[in-house]
């Protein structure tokens, strides 16, 4: 039952592939799909089921809905519902494909979610990869966005490399990769385990040095950047670390590798976020600064705050997406410079506000919560981890707020040519509610909930951390006021070229580029002219060796093998070895009968080839009576003679291959 | 019953050659009725197989042929052969139904197909170690036809270094068939009976020898990097039909024979000097796949992906021999493994160059950067090369995966740094393949293949079962693997 998960998304893809002639059954098709997808999510969440699926050869896969699973299967499909939504009313070219590949990325996560041992994390995990390469290059008749969703899928799949040797360590060492044996490894596999996690992750959920492949991933639709930002592929990274580090004891050094990580691309992730002037890549940067927060509460212990965090997220992220997408249709453009929507498109202004006041971390939103209780982790382990926390949320305050002004605020044109559809503006009030509903996180008694549903703890803040928080906002609001009094905010008064730099990942695509990428290729392009010089040169040995060889054999075997030398067909030898039991009677009929299946061949392929074969078949033809002859002389009754004849024969075949043509 | 198979097509090619008179349509429908035998021969042997015969072979036929020389005509099958067998049959149904350039000459190019056929049916099922060798080279004589007469470009050379180059390699693996038949006591041919015996246990000179000839000699086949160098010109030359099966059946000759022969008649040997040669592996690993990149020629391309993938076989079947007795679990992961392997690449790659054959019929050229947005004008075609190629890159729920894993697996358990360098073979082949459906597929479509033809019925027929049976393996692979295991565990179980 539990492949229900897999199953249905699956199926109803396939459907809506099967109706793609009618377009009117797309909208209603993609929403029933992911509500019955929720419905057996929430289902699974409920009743925790597991599943086995025999492999073969000692191996099974196996789902197993515990932890956090329990959480994402509901959440998956609950933010992937109102994105086909969105999908369905706004795309037009290719839309099956799109609504179906949606279904199977959502499939996919799901399997990943449910995975009870890593070789079925890594098939769901892997696939889910695979589907975004396909919906990041959703326009593929353009020439460059198919370059760029390969870019994507390769930057994650350098990363996946950690998983297939986490997963292929635990399963050639322990026999199994279940969960629960991971905390039974010692020495080395432990560290490759825990490393291969950590890398894959890192790579999945854009943490540095990763971080780029999401501008790449930006070539697809709104849609699937909603998606792949909130709770399917980027949050997979998260997700499995969430589950493994702590049962990794074994490799003590993973928690906190996870945690210095996350913390460096939580600021590094706000710069840049700050600093763009492209909307979607703004809310790109912000993703990989939002995981790498939710990294540092797995690092620092806290899987709850850390499950909590990745639901808010998601709830917020995938809303802010779908305004961006708004803003695009309606405006044409995503250059912060020219947006200003908030007179033309104000239910869209509204909601996009909800989500960037959650993104700020402003009370009392519910991703606030999840912010305060990633702090309070990060201050239980260390104060430098605490001060990361509090920088990036200054920074995702800054830039929540310049984002908010600049596509949304007031000052741009009265009214839009092209108003949202309904099913649009159904899909933001759904995400803007939940955005708002997740204020139940301040109520009393709701870490407790937090914490038996996301599995772990959460752990208690300091009594300086809120109002440093608080604080923070507050100054984070200043700041975006005063820029916004100077004209600067767009430019935020810096040199065009240092913007730029630091857009652009603060340059980290052209070292990749410089130090992976161009020496890769180079390599192998060196490698295949190497490889080239070497076929010439083994071309050249295998023509001259054998010929110089048997020139030299059969001067030495003159006497004895001379005719054998020319007789060089498969059954000729045979007949020669054969003819050792026979006697003179059965020998000349066997040779007979050999050499008349050869004058056979040779002459159906004197048709078959005029130039060369032809010639050589000949020769063998009339080489065989020669061999008849002399084979009879041949049967001194010593095995070893025969051996040489056999090998003479076939450097004889060389020869004559080599000379006939 | 598998003499039949071996020799029904034989009596084809025979037929056909002596027919009179026959057009290319009744030749190619004689061709497939016969080509179908074996195949269901095939089936028929699965379903009679039952695997519960502690690693032993069944359904064994044999006939004494020269019994003073220890030489019989001696067949069956076993776990790693079987599976091997029927993806020959199939590949071999599929090669011929494909459309094909016969150049006039349609009886004798059904004619080497089927000797082609019976040739490497016959290496599979041969429990003689003579008569595998026989075998062995009469394969070469109908891929050499094959090559030089149906080609196309440089044909001829071509043929000559696939010949010369392997002929010389099966000189190698003959002399030391001799080595291990003259220490055999009492002297025979006999697979199971070499297995019996072990004959040159213990080691020393002999053995090593024994064992450095072996490898040469299969190791030219399989090809190994750098007794690689005859493979890309003789796919990018022969008839698309002819690559299916020289990537498809012939390399897995040469593995084959390390499991048959090497692994299983002299194991200690092997164990001791299995650290190089999963070395020399994951050289072809990740130099395969790095000249992959650098190709473009969608057939070199295709090419030396099998370089790459063949390293992953003989990874593991290295790292097997290595840890037979001290880690049987991992030798057991990457011997299942490297056998499915075998199998999945005959599908994928078949399926590929088949595919090859399709863009060069339509283009005539099979140059990447002259094409493009063909997936508008050909999505059969392009869902077609797709699925090959995520298969071959190692996409999960395709059958390429379960093998890699599984050899992966075993290999980090034996030889945990040569695995992890090996690994990186993945990334490249991913990019690889990324980059062809990018030029080939998407992005604009050129002018001049606006009427680009998606594939016929005749193509789609051929490809079908392959591409299903990939997808088939990959999601359940258990029908599989549970023929491969009874074979290999008593294998390493030793």
């Amino acid at each position: 039952m539990a492949w229900l998960l897999l199953l249905v998304p699956l199926a109803g893809g396939s459907a809506l592939l099967a109706v793609r002639a009618r377009p009117g059954a797309l909208l209603p098709g993609s929403v029933a799909t992911m509500a019955a997808t929720l419905a057996v999510g929430i289902w699974a969440a409920a009743a925790q089921p597991s599943a086995t699926w025999r492999w073969g050869g000692g191996l099974t896969l196996g789902l197993d809905v515990e932890g956090l699973a329990r959480v994402m299967v509901v959440l998956v499909p609950a933010v992937a519902l109102p994105v086909v939504a969105y999908a369905a009313a706004t795309v037009s070219d290719g839309l099956a494909r799109l609504l179906a590949l949606l279904s199977a990325f959502v499939g996919a996560m799901l399997l990943l979610v449910a995975a009870g041992d890593l070789v079925t994390l890594l098939v769901g995990w892997e696939l889910v990869g695979a589907c975004s390469w396909a919906l990041i290059a959703h326009d593929w008749r353009d020439p460059e966005r198919p370059r760029l969703a390969g870019q994507a899928l390769l930057t994650t799949r350098t990363g996946d490399l950690g998983l297939v040797a986490a997963a292929a360590v635990a399963v050639g060492v322990a026999g199994t990769a279940d969960y629960e044996t991971l905390a039974s490894l010692r020495g080395w596999p432990a560290q490759v385990v825990a490393g291969g996690l950590v890398l894959a992750a890192a790579a999945k959920s854009a943490q540095l040095p990763f971080s780029p492949w999401l501008f790449s991933a930006m070539a697809g639709p709104t849609p699937v950047s909603a998606l792949l930002h909130s709770a399917t592929m980027v949050a997979a990274g998260a997700y499995v670390l969430d589950r493994t580090v702590p049962l990794l004891p074994g490799a003590s050094w993973m928690a906190a590798a996870v945690a210095v990580l996350g913390a460096a691309t939580a600021v590094a992730g706000g710069v840049v976020a700050s600093v763009q002037t492209d909307l979607k890549r703004a809310l790109a940067a912000s993703t990989s600064a939002q995981y790498g927060l939710i990294l540092v509460a797995v690092g620092a212990g806290s899987t709850a705050a850390a499950g909590a965090h990745l639901v808010t997220h998601a709830t917020f992220k995938a809303l802010l997406f779908l305004g961006a997408g708004v803003a695009l249709h309606a405006a044409g453009t995503l250059d912060l410079a020219s947006l200003r929507l908030g007179r033309a498109l104000p239910f869209a202004a509204a909601t996009f506000a909800a989500g960037a006041l959650a993104l700020a971390g402003v009370p009392p939103l519910g991703a606030a919560r999840s912010k305060e209780d990633i702090l309070a982790a990060a201050g239980h382990a260390s104060p430098w981890l605490a001060a990361a926390v509090v920088v990036a949320g200054f920074l995702s305050a800054v830039y929540a707020g310049r984002l908010a002004l600049l596509a949304f605020g007031p000052g741009g044109p009265a009214a839009a040519h092209r108003p949202p559809a309904p099913a649009v503006r159904a899909a933001l009030a759904a995400l803007g509610a939940a955005t708002v509903a997740s204020a139940v996180l301040w109520l009393p008694g709701a870490g407790r909930v937090v914490e038996g549903a996301a599995g772990g703890r959460l752990f208690d803040a300091a009594a300086w951390e809120l109002p440093a928080s608080l604080a923070t906002v507050a100054l984070a609001a200043l700041v975006v006021v005063g820029l916004a009094r100077g004209g600067r905010l767009p430019s935020l008064g810096l040199p065009p070229g240092v913007q730029a730099g630091l857009a652009a990942w603060l340059g980290l695509p052209v070292a990749a580029r410089r130090l992976v990428v161009d020496p890769v290729l180079a390599v192998s392009r060196r490698l295949a002219s190497f490889d080239d010089r070497v076929v010439d040169a083994g071309v050249r040995l295998a023509g001259r060796v054998p010929v110089a060889a048997s020139r030299a054999l059969s001067w030495w075997s003159e006497r004895s093998i001379d005719g054998v030398v020319h007789a060089v067909s498969g059954g000729t030898l045979l007949a020669a070895v054969a003819s050792r039991q026979a006697d003179e009677r059965g020998v000349d009929r066997v040779v007979h009968a050999v050499s008349g299946a050869t004058l056979l061949a040779a002459v159906a392929s004197r048709q078959a080839d005029e130039r060369g074969i032809d010639r050589a078949v000949e020769d063998l033809a009339r080489g065989t009576g020669a061999a008849g002859r002399s084979s009879r002389r041949l049967q001194s009754g010593l095995a070893h003679q025969y051996y040489v004849i056999v090998a003479a024969g076939l450097v004889a075949t060389v020869a004559v291959a080599a000379l006939g043509r | 019953m598998l003499s039949t198979a071996i020799f029904v097509p034989l009596l084809g090619a025979l037929a056909l050659l002596l027919a009179p008179r026959l057009d290319e349509r009744s030749a190619r429908r004689l061709a497939l009725a016969v080509a179908a035998v074996p195949l269901a021969l095939m089936v028929v042997a699965w379903l009679a197989f039952d695997g519960d015969g502690g690693g032993g072979f069944e359904l064994v036929e044999s006939v004494r042929w020269i019994p003073t020389l220890g030489v019989g005509y001696k067949v069956g099958v076993d776990g790693v052969s079987l599976p091997l067998a029927a993806m020959t049959a199939l590949l071999f149904v599929a090669a011929m139904a494909y459309p094909a350039e016969v150049q006039g000459r349609p009886r004798q190019y059904y004619a080497a197909f089927l000797l082609l056929e019976s040739a490497s049916l016959g290496v599979f099922l041969a429990l003689d170690l003579f008569l595998f060798y026989v075998f062995f080279d009469v394969s070469l004589v109908g891929m050499y036809f094959l090559i030089a007469v149906w080609g196309h470009g440089d044909s001829q050379r071509s043929a000559l270094k696939f010949f010369l180059y392997t002929l010389a390699g099966s000189l190698a693996m003959l002399l030391a068939i001799l080595g291990l038949y003259l220490a055999s006591e009492p002297r025979t041919f006999d697979m199971a009976a070499l297995i019996d015996q072990q004959p040159l246990r213990g080691g020393g000179l002999r053995a090593g020898l024994v064992f450095l000839a072996f490898t040469v000699g299969l190791g030219v086949k399989t090809p190994i990097v750098p007794f690689h160098t005859w493979l890309p010109p003789a796919h990018v030359d022969a008839p698309a039909p002819a690559s299916a099966i020289l990537a498809g059946v012939l390399l897995k000759m040469g593995t084959y024979g390390f499991i048959r022969i090497v692994l299983s008649m002299m194991p200690d040997t092997f164990a001791r000097y299995a650290l190089p040669l999963a070395v020399v592996a994951v050289v072809s690993i990740v130099y395969g796949a790095l000249v992959a990149l650098a190709q473009t020629n969608l057939k070199r391309l295709v090419a030396y992906t099998s370089v790459n993938h063949m390293g992953y076989v003989i990874l593991g079947v290295a790292a097997a021999a290595a840890a037979s007795s001290s880690d049987p679990d991992a030798a057991r992961l990457a011997i299942n493994g490297a056998t499915l392997e075998m199998v999945a690449h005959g599908l994928i790659t078949g399926a590929l160059f088949l595919l090859a054959g399709s863009v060069w019929s339509r283009a005539g050229t099979y140059e990447l950067d002259r094409f493009g947005g063909l997936a508008g004008r050909a999505p059969a075609m392009t869902g077609a090369v797709m699925v090959t190629a995520f298969a071959s890159l190692g996409l999960p729920g395709l059958a390429g995966f379960v093998a890699e894993f599984q050899v992966f697996a075993g290999a980090f358990a034996i030889y945990p740094v040569l695995a992890g360098i090996g690994l990186l073979g993945i990334v490249v082949t991913a990019a690889l393949f990324l980059r062809m459906l990018q030029q080939v597929f998407l992005g604009p479509l050129p002018e001049r293949w606006a009427a680009w033809p998606d594939l016929s019925r005749r193509e789609v027929a051929a490809l079908a079962p392959l591409v299903v049976l990939v997808v088939a393996i990959g999601v359940a692979p258990a029908w599989v693997l549970d023929v491969i295991d009874a074979a290999t565990r008593p294998l390493v179980g030793r």
